[in-house]
């Protein structure tokens, strides 16, 4: 199984670093797809079907948390895992998000969280440790 | 406490450009200002128990090489956007780190989206605009290019212990 995964940031090049930390790793990769906010994010679900959500929270347009709402409300989108990562510094907020189910990742991340992470919240790839 | 500030800020500023940019950088307190004529800088704004802005200032030199180095490509191959955006995604990240650093993991902050100040005049206008003075500066070495970081802070605050 290959894992299609759903990368929503405002910042292209924070985009790209998670992308290219996907690389770096040994998860199955399949399709990425890409949004800037949170509504291009709920967008892109309408078109593909996507595995696993990385999102940041503060963003533009819609942010990450109402993105979440947004897929807790929609049957088709509700059980997708979702990753938060993001510089959110507030125990309150970080808790608020972990009890709608995301995990939580803090900028700046290393590779190896991310990797640790995905195969966490996918259960992928535990195996061939 | 000012000290201490500037402690705290010289280490965010530090570990976040350490993990995010493999760029390692050392403070530099004899040194002037940095030369504006040949800088950009970035503002991000925050409110919370206390309000302000952080103001992070870099020679044009640094940019090609902090886009590049998040990136994992060459300096050559990044566009200015892309070093405008990673400067953006810095300071976001060292403001985002920075504030429970000063006050605690407890309280919430908003943070407002960065914002790229061009030219010398603009950049003179974002500092001279704040009615009180920086309530830290910071001056870095990184990669023999020079940052400054300057943190305003309106009202009155205390540091989380």
């Amino acid at each position: 199984m290959t894992l299609n995964i759903l990368i929503v940031d405002d910042s292209a090049v924070m985009r790209a670093m998670i992308l290219k930390t996907m690389h770096m790793t040994d998860l199955p990769l399949g399709e990425i797809y890409q949004a800037a906010n949170g509504q291009e994010g709920l967008d892109v679900f309408n078109q593909h079907w996507i595995d696993l959500v990385i999102a940041d929270i503060n963003m533009p347009v819609m942010n990450g948390e109402e993105m979440i709402d947004r897929m807790q409300e929609n049957p088709d989108t509700k059980e997708i895992p979702i990753i938060v990562v993001s510089t959110e510094g507030s125990k309150t907020r970080i808790e608020r998000l972990q009890y709608k189910g995301a995990r939580f990742i803090h900028k700046p991340f290393s590779p190896e969280i991310i990797r640790d992470t995905v195969r966490d919240i996918t259960g992928i790839g535990v195996s061939d440790e | 406490m000012s000290e201490q500030l500037k402690e705290i800020l010289s280490r965010v500023a530090g570990e976040t450009l350490e993990k995010l940019a493999f760029m390692f950088s050392f403070p530099e307190d004899e040194r002037g200002t940095i030369i504006l004529d040949s800088a950009v800088a970035a503002t991000i704004s925050f409110v919370g128990p206390f309000s302000g802005t952080l103001v992070m200032t870099v020679s044009n030199q640094l940019l090609p090489e902090l886009a590049a180095n998040m990136l994992g490509v060459d300096d050559e191959e990044t566009t200015l956007d892309q070093q405008h955006d990673a400067l953006k995604e810095t300071i976001n990240i060292i403001c985002g780190n920075l504030l429970p650093a000063i006050a605690g993991k407890e309280v919430v902050f908003n943070i407002d989206a960065p914002v790229i100040i061009a030219g010398v005049e603009a950049i003179k206008k974002v500092i001279e605009d704040h009615d009180n003075k920086p309530a830290s500066i910071v001056k870095l070495n990184i990669e023999e290019s020079e940052c400054d970081l300057l943190l305003f802070i309106n009202g009155k605050f205390t540091l989380a212990s």
